[in-house]
C-alpha cells in the first residue's frame, strides 16, 4: 500500500503542479461565467433599430406592432412568474420595462425603395424616439397587395422579419375568421376548452407513492440522475485517455521503468498510476460539481420553488438502489478503460505513435455514447438491454437501466460479468504493460502478444 | 556471513531464436567489487536485469541474498540502469527523496539523505532545480545518487561511466570506492576496461552471452604471456621476419604510426631481446614498447580480435590525450 501511495502521490502532484491542470480546472467555470455574461451583454447591448412600413392602410404596421406587444407580454409574464418563484417583488409592467423594445417603427422618410436607399445605407438618418439613426429595415406592401417586401442592408438580423411573418399569419387568420363571422379570439377560446391529458404512473408495491399517482419530477429524477452519472463516467473515461497515454509515454521515453520495477511491483505501479489519474479527473469534476452545487444552493436558498425542484434529484442521488450499482459500474468502468489505455500507452515511444491509437479509442468510446443517447430517448429499448450485456458497454448502460427496475438477477449477473471482464483486462493489460515497459515492445508487437496469449507461436520480445 | 548478494546458476535468456545469455553462472560474494565486462551486445544488461528479477531467466536460477529476487530483498539493492532516465519535471532533491522512499526510507530520512548527498557531491546549489534544467552529467549524477541514497548492501551499476566526462568518471570512481569502504558489495558492468582494472577485485567476462572468464585481475593477466608492442612501417611482415628467430608476432589493433604488432616473449627472454632480433632482421621499426598486461589483451586472447573490436578501448595515445 505504501508503494501504491508513493506512486500515486508523485503522479498526482506531477499532474496537479502542471499549468494545464489549473487551466482546465478554471476553464469550465470561467467559460460558463463568460458565456452567461456575454449572452446578457449581447442582449442588453443590442442597439435600438428603426423600421418603416410603406402601405396605404396601416394594417400591416399595426399587425407587426401587435405581434411585438404580444411577444413582450409573454416575456414579461414569464419574468414575473420566475421572479415570484424566487420571492422577488416584480410586476409584469416592471418586467416589461426592464426589457425595452429593440425595434421601433418610424414614419417612412420616402415611399419607394429607390428613395429609401440612402436611409437604409446610412447616408441619411431618420428621426425617432432614440435619436437620429439610419433606417434598419423597410417593409413595402406591393401595389397589388399580394406580398410584403422586406428590405434591409443586414439580412443576418432576422428577428424583425420573423415578427412580421408571424404578424402576417395572424392578420390573415383574423381576416379569415372575420369573413366567417367569427371573432378574432375564437381560436384561443377553442384551445382553452381542449381536454387536458394528465400523465399517471402505475406503481408497483415496491415503488414509493408520494404525491399520488400523477407523474412528477420525483418519477423522472432517477432516470435523469442515472443519465447524468453514465455521462459523467463517459466524460471521465474520455478525459483520462490523454493523461494515461502521455504519462506512460513520458515514462517509457524517460527509461525509468527498470528503476521503478526494482522498487515496486508492477501491479503496485499500475494501481498507483490509475489512482493518480482518477484523483486528478475526480478533483476536476468535483471542483466543477462544487461550483455548480454552490450556484444551485445559492439559487435554491432564494427560492423555495427551486428547492422543491432540486429535492427529487437529491433523493435519487442518495437512493442506494441506484447509487450502489452506479458506484460499482463507475469504479469497474474506470479501471477497465484505464487499464486498456495505460497498456496501449506503454507500447508507444512518441506522441505521434499515440495519436495513431487515439482514433480507434475514440471510436470505441463513441459506441457507449450512442448507447447513452438511445437510453435517454428510450430507456426500455431492447437495444439497451442487449447492449448492456457487452462488458465494454455495461458500466455505462447498467447505470442507465437501474431506474427501469430490471430484475435483480440481471443486475447481479451484469455486475459479475463486468468484474470478471475487468479482472481479465487488468491481467492482460499488465502483460502488455510489462512487454512495453520492460521489454520495449511496440504497437507492432501487439498482435504477436495476442497470439502468444492465445497459445499460438510466441512473439519475440526485443 | 550472510547469503551471497548474488548467485546466478545456469541462467539462460532467449528472445525468440536469439540467445542473449547462455548458461551463465557466477556469484558475487559479500564485500567485493566485481567488474562485469564484455562488448556491447554481450548480454551484460540482460544478465543484470535477470539478477534483479526485472526479467526471469528461461532456464537456470537467480538468487539475491539467498532468495529469488523480490521487492523485499531488492530493498537491499541499489540499481543504476544502462538506459538513464528520471522524471524531468522533478527537482534533484525530490528525485533522490522519491527513490529512497520507494526503497523503504522514511520521508524525513530520505530528505536528509538527499540533502547530504547533493551537498557532498557539489550539487547542493542545484537541489531545487528540475532535472530538465540540469546538464546531462549532473542529471546522471543525480540518478547515481538516487541509486545510493538508501545505503544499499549491494550496488548493481550497469555501464555507470557511460556518458560521463573524465572529471565525473573520477568522481564516480571515488563514490564507488566510498560505497565499498562503507561495506557495500558492488557489481558493475562496463565495456571500458580501464575502470575495471582500477576498481575491481574480480572480473567476469562475457562474450556473445557466454562467460569467457571469471577470476581475479592477476589471474586474468596470467592467461596472457608476456610480450612487447612494436610498430613497423606499413607493409612489413614482422611475423615472417621474426619467426626464424623464434618469436611469434601477431597484428594488433593499436592506432598509431605504421603497422602495430604484438610479439610474444618466450620464457627467459626479455623485451630487449625482441628489439635486438627485429633490428637484426632490418625491420623498419617506428615504435617499440615493452608490454604491460592489459585487460583488453586478455579479452582478445580469450575471444579473438573480431569480438574484441567491439570493445571501447582507447589506445595508449588516446589515453594520454584524454588525460
Amino acid at each position: 500500500m505504501r508503494n501504491i501511495y508513493l506512486i500515486f502521490r508523485r503522479d498526482f502532484l506531477g499532474y496537479v503542479k502542471a499549468w494545464g491542470f489549473w487551466l482546465s480546472l478554471a476553464a469550465v467555470p470561467i467559460f460558463l461565467i463568460i458565456g452567461i455574461g456575454f449572452g446578457m451583454f449581447a442582449a442588453s447591448s443590442s442597439p435600438v433599430r428603426y423600421y418603416a412600413v410603406i402601405e396605404p392602410s396601416g394594417a400591416v404596421a399595426s399587425a407587426i406592432e401587435m405581434e411585438f406587444r404580444r411577444s413582450e407580454e409573454r416575456l414579461a409574464k414569464d419574468a414575473a412568474a420566475m421572479a415570484s418563484g424566487m420571492d422577488v417583488d416584480m410586476t409584469e409592467a416592471q418586467a416589461a420595462a426592464a426589457a425595452p423594445r429593440k425595434f421601433i417603427e418610424v414614419e417612412p422618410p420616402a415611399r419607394t425603395i429607390e428613395d429609401l436607399r440612402p436611409y437604409l445605407t446610412g447616408e441619411k438618418l431618420v428621426a425617432g424616439p432614440d435619436g437620429d439613426k439610419p433606417l434598419f429595415a423597410a417593409f413595402l406592401l406591393t401595389e397589388e397587395g399580394g406580398a410584403l417586401q422586406y428590405w434591409s442592408t443586414d439580412v443576418n438580423v432576422s428577428a424583425l422579419r420573423y415578427a412580421a411573418e408571424t404578424a402576417m399569419r395572424d392578420l390573415s387568420r383574423r381576416d379569415a375568421l372575420m369573413a366567417a363571422g367569427l371573432s378574432s379570439d375564437f381560436l384561443r377560446r377553442v384551445d382553452e376548452t381542449a381536454m387536458p391529458v394528465t400523465a399517471f404512473r402505475l406503481r408497483t408495491e415496491a415503488q414509493p407513492e408520494t404525491g399520488g399517482s400523477e407523474v412528477t419530477m420525483a418519477d423522472k429524477a432517477p432516470a435523469i440522475v442515472a443519465g447524468a452519472l453514465a455521462y459523467f463516467l463517459w466524460l471521465m473515461v474520455f478525459s483520462i485517455i490523454q493523461y494515461l497515454l502521455m504519462g506512460t509515454i513520458e515514462e517509457r521515453s524517460n527509461k525509468i521503468f527498470d528503476t521503478l520495477l526494482t522498487s515496486v511491483k508492477l501491479p503496485e505501479l499500475l494501481a498507483g498510476k490509475l489512482l493518480a489519474v482518477f484523483a486528478v479527473t475526480s478533483t476536476m469534476m468535483l471542483s466543477w460539481g462544487l461550483f455548480a452545487g454552490a450556484g444551485s444552493a445559492i439559487a435554491a436558498s432564494q427560492s423555495p420553488a427551486l428547492m422543491e425542484m432540486i429535492q427529487p434529484f437529491l433523493a435519487a442521488v442518495t437512493n442506494p438502489g441506484l447509487i450502489i450499482p452506479a458506484m460499482v459500474s463507475f469504479i469497474l468502468g474506470y479501471v477497465l478503460y484505464g487499464a486498456i489505455f495505460m497498456a496501449l500507452g506503454s507500447l508507444c515511444d512518441t506522441i505521434q505513435e499515440a495519436q495513431t491509437l487515439l482514433s480507434p479509442m475514440m471510436i470505441l468510446l463513441m459506441l457507449p455514447m450512442f448507447a447513452i443517447f438511445i437510453a435517454f430517448q428510450d430507456p426500455g429499448s431492447p437495444v439497451i438491454d442487449y447492449a448492456s450485456w457487452v462488458p465494454l458497454f455495461t458500466p455505462f448502460l447498467l447505470i442507465l437501466r437501474i431506474p427501469q427496475d430490471p430484475p435483480l438477477w440481471e443486475i447481479l449477473a451484469q455486475m459479475g460479468i463486468m468484474a470478471l471482464t475487468t479482472a481479465l483486462i487488468v491481467w492482460g493489460a499488465t502483460k502488455v504493460y510489462r512487454a512495453g515497459a520492460v521489454h520495449g515492445a511496440g504497437i507492432g508487437d501487439l498482435m504477436g502478444m495476442v497470439k502468444s496469449a492465445m497459445g499460438m507461436k510466441p512473439k519475440a520480445a526485443t | 556471513m550472510g547469503d551471497a548478494p548474488l548467485v546466478m546458476s545456469g541462467a539462460t535468456k532467449r528472445f525468440g531464436g536469439f540467445t542473449a545469455v547462455n548458461n551463465l553462472s557466477f556469484d558475487v560474494p559479500e564485500g567485493q567489487i566485481i567488474g562485469f565486462l564484455g562488448p556491447n551486445g554481450a548480454g551484460k544488461s540482460t544478465s543484470l536485469r535477470m539478477a534483479l528479477g526485472v526479467m526471469a531467466p528461461d532456464e537456470g536460477s537467480v538468487s539475491l541474498f539467498g532468495a529469488a529476487p523480490d521487492i523485499r530483498n531488492l530493498r537491499r539493492v541499489g540499481f543504476l540502469p544502462e538506459e538513464r532516465g528520471l522524471y524531468k519535471k522533478m527537482t534533484a532533491r525530490d528525485t533522490i527523496t522519491y527513490f529512497a522512499r520507494l526503497k523503504g526510507m522514511s520521508a524525513t530520512d530520505a530528505k536528509a539523505r538527499a540533502h547530504e548527498l547533493l551537498e557532498t557531491t557539489g550539487l547542493g546549489a542545484f537541489k531545487a532545480s528540475r532535472i530538465s534544467k540540469l546538464s546531462k552529467g549532473m542529471a546522471q549524477k543525480v540518478q547515481i545518487l538516487s541509486t545510493l541514497a538508501h545505503r544499499p548492501d549491494f550496488l548493481i551499476l550497469d555501464e555507470p561511466f557511460s556518458g560521463l566526462d573524465p572529471m565525473n568518471q573520477q568522481t564516480l570512481e571515488d563514490l564507488i570506492r566510498a560505497e565499498h569502504a562503507r561495506g557495500a558489495t558492488i557489481l558493475f558492468s562496463t565495456h571500458v576496461m580501464e575502470h575495471a582494472e582500477r576498481l575491481c577485485d574480480r572480473i567476469v567476462m562475457l562474450a556473445r552471452g557466454r562467460k569467457v572468464f571469471d577470476g581475479s585481475l592477476d589471474a586474468a593477466y596470467a592467461t596472457l604471456g608476456r610480450g612487447a608492442r612494436m610498430a613497423v612501417e606499413h607493409g612489413f611482415d614482422l611475423a615472417a621476419a621474426l619467426a626464424p628467430k623464434g618469436f611469434e608476432a601477431h597484428r594488433a589493433a593499436d592506432k598509431g604510426p605504421g603497422d602495430s604488432w604484438r610479439v610474444g616473449l618466450p620464457k627467459g627472454l626479455g623485451a630487449q631481446d625482441v628489439l635486438r632480433a627485429a633490428l637484426e632482421t632490418g625491420a623498419p621499426i617506428v615504435g617499440f614498447q615493452p608490454e604491460e598486461a592489459r585487460l583488453r589483451d586478455v579479452f582478445v586472447s580469450l575471444v579473438g580480435e573480431a569480438e574484441a573490436a567491439a570493445l571501447d578501448v582507447p589506445t595508449a595515445a588516446e589515453v594520454v590525450e584524454a588525460a
